[in-house]
């Protein structure tokens, strides 16, 4: 089922169109990142789900219904936006005092979150002493507070050290491994590789993919890119030699999980004349920042 | 509502920035009773201690509340766009509405609380002082009641023009340094020297609400000035309200 559900999105300040006719969806119980570089319009997008920035054109829901619709949002929607998101002169269990307050919940819940997010001793300091991962982990135990079934996260792994990243990785897995919802931006495609099902791409604020992470890893795999005049027949002297390829133009290719040699030897077997031949390595990474730079060079 | 209300008030009682504000509010009481009582008719200072308008500048102490219940308005408005709280709050209640309301109860609570408070220290430093000089004043009087009325209407609807200010100014220094200038300079000059325009300023309405000054040419009457200051603070707050609603939090 569907969870949350972006349908044309747009958000135009001024001359700047941040967010462009956006749409795409998110699954129940999954993990799914939400990938783009900076400036991509992730936050603006984020922000517009949840109620916070009006949309210019376009709708946003949650499980159906717009966020400043819901009843008793916080027990459905958990936020994380920004690290700066206290009073530096409140302590960190009051800050969740008043949420919990504000929302109607229990007051007990401030000490289960403070425990769930490893902040249990640091509950009667004033949020000015915090480092930047505490507060991150102080930001998501106020999403936490109303035990929702969709978590959403904007860049929550600024400022953790590397032990904090593992553990919100395993965190978000184990969130949505009990049938919760989980989307993540981040503008590092390696941050979410290792916990996300799904990807939603984004580049100068539109769409450029929306997949499982195991087909972008597919069309991430290594190759051979290949230059030549007969691109078509070379790609039926490949196939002889069942090696699969892509044809790029009328004289470009891809060898996909091909060595330089093999698609060398093939070429010179069948009199194939080549002009130009570079490995593919496999590189996720590099593959999201080639999806993003092209389609933002394409405008 | 309730929650949006109680919740406002925690997030007062949870800084220290709200037990400053309230403490020298009430740090201004012995200061403005002793003024007050050290002038009292010498030249331009106004009536002698012994007249009943003597004993209400004396009293007018209890609305010292004013200009900080002011400060405590903006700050809890402005002060959730300067620390980037708004995000949180309006993630809690996305009712924008509802929040802004909820601040406008919880500061005229805050507002009437203060003014209790001031008036009861204003009674207990200026009753005892002016007994032994030889005035009586009688807690039961007209003369007592009304001051103290007027600064718990003053301080109350000076908190709803605070929300209302910083609602509309998001910088929360700009909206502090604005109001004081405003109320301090900008409004003493115009009430002092033009009574005929001040009277129909916010400080003009507060001035005849509390009785603190009475220029020559005089200001509005006390209901007059109570109907008007009412609007003043209803008008900010649903300016503010309007343009918290619309605004989007980035």
């Amino acid at each position: 089922m569907t969870s949350i559900q972006v349908h044309g999105l747009t958000k135009r300040f001024g001359d700047v169109v941040a967010v462009d006719d956006l749409s795409f969806g998110v699954e129940e119980g999954s993990v799914t990142g939400f990938l783009g570089p900076n400036g991509a319009g992730k936050t603006t997008t984020l922000r517009m789900l949840l109620g916070l920035v009006t949309p210019t054109r376009g709708s946003a829901t949650i499980g159906g219904t717009p966020y400043d619709q819901l009843t008793d949002p916080v027990r459905h929607v958990g936020a994380v936006l920004e690290s700066s998101n206290f009073h530096p002169g409140r302590r960190a269990a009051d800050h969740l005092r008043v949420l919990c307050v504000a929302a109607g919940l229990a007051v007990s819940r401030v000490e289960e979150v403070l425990d769930q997010v490893g902040l249990a001793d640091a509950g009667g300091r004033r949020v000015k002493g915090f480092s930047l991962g505490m507060r991150q982990r102080l930001g998501l135990a106020a999403a936490l507070l109303g035990e929702p079934e969709v978590l959403i996260l904007d860049e929550p792994a600024n400022g953790l050290d590397p032990e904090g990243v593992q553990w919100l990785r395993r965190f978000l897995r184990s969130y949505a491994d009990a049938g919760r919802t989980v989307l993540v931006s981040s503008h590092l495609l390696a941050e979410v590789a290792q916990s996300a099902d799904d990807v939603v791409i984004v580049a100068r604020g539109r769409l450029v993919t929306q997949s499982s992470l195991a087909d972008l890893a597919d069309r991430a795999t290594p190759g051979v890119w290949v230059r030549t005049p007969h691109a078509e027949r070379l790609r039926a002297v490949l196939a002889a030699h069942d090696i699969g390829a892509e044809l790029q133009s009328a004289d470009a290719l891809v060898a996909l999980g091909a060595t330089t040699e093999a698609v060398g030897l093939a070429a010179a077997g069948a009199g194939v004349a080549i002009y130009e031949m570079t490995a593919r390595r496999f590189d996720l990474e590099e593959f999201f920042l080639d999806l993003t730079t092209t389609t933002g060079g394409s405008r | 509502m309730r929650n949006a209300v109680r919740a406002e008030v925690l997030k007062l009682r949870t800084t220290r920035m709200f037990y400053g504000n309230a403490l020298a509010a009430l740090a201004f009481v012995p200061i403005s009773v002793t003024f007050a009582i050290q002038t009292a008719g010498t030249d331009g200072a106004g009536a002698a201690l012994d007249t009943g308008e003597g004993v209400r500048n004396v009293l007018s102490a209890a609305s010292s509340g004013t200009l900080l219940v002011l400060l405590i308005g903006i700050m809890m408005m402005a002060g959730e766009f300067r620390h980037n709280t708004a995000t949180s709050t309006f993630l809690a209640s996305p009712d924008r509405r509802r929040v802004v309301g909820a601040k406008l109860i919880a500061s005229s609570i805050v507002g009437v609380a203060l003014a209790f408070a001031a008036s009861a220290l204003t009674l207990a430093i200026a009753v005892p002082w002016l007994a032994s000089k030889d005035v009586a004043v009688d807690l039961l009087s007209a003369d007592v009641g009304l001051v103290i009325l007027g600064a718990v209407a003053a301080t109350a609807l000076y908190a709803l023009v605070g929300v209302g200010v910083g609602s509309l100014i998001r910088n929360q220094t700009a909206a502090v340094a604005g109001a004081l200038v405003w109320a301090l300079v900008v409004e003493g000059i115009v009430v002092g020297f033009l009574p005929e325009v001040g009277r129909w300023l916010p400080g003009g309405a507060v001035a005849a609400l509390t009785s603190s000054i009475t220029p020559e040419g005089g200001l509005l009457p006390m209901w007059g000035a109570a109907l008007l200051f009412a609007t003043y603070g209803l008008a900010f707050a649903a300016a503010g309200t309007r343009f918290v609603v619309r605004r989007d939090v980035a």
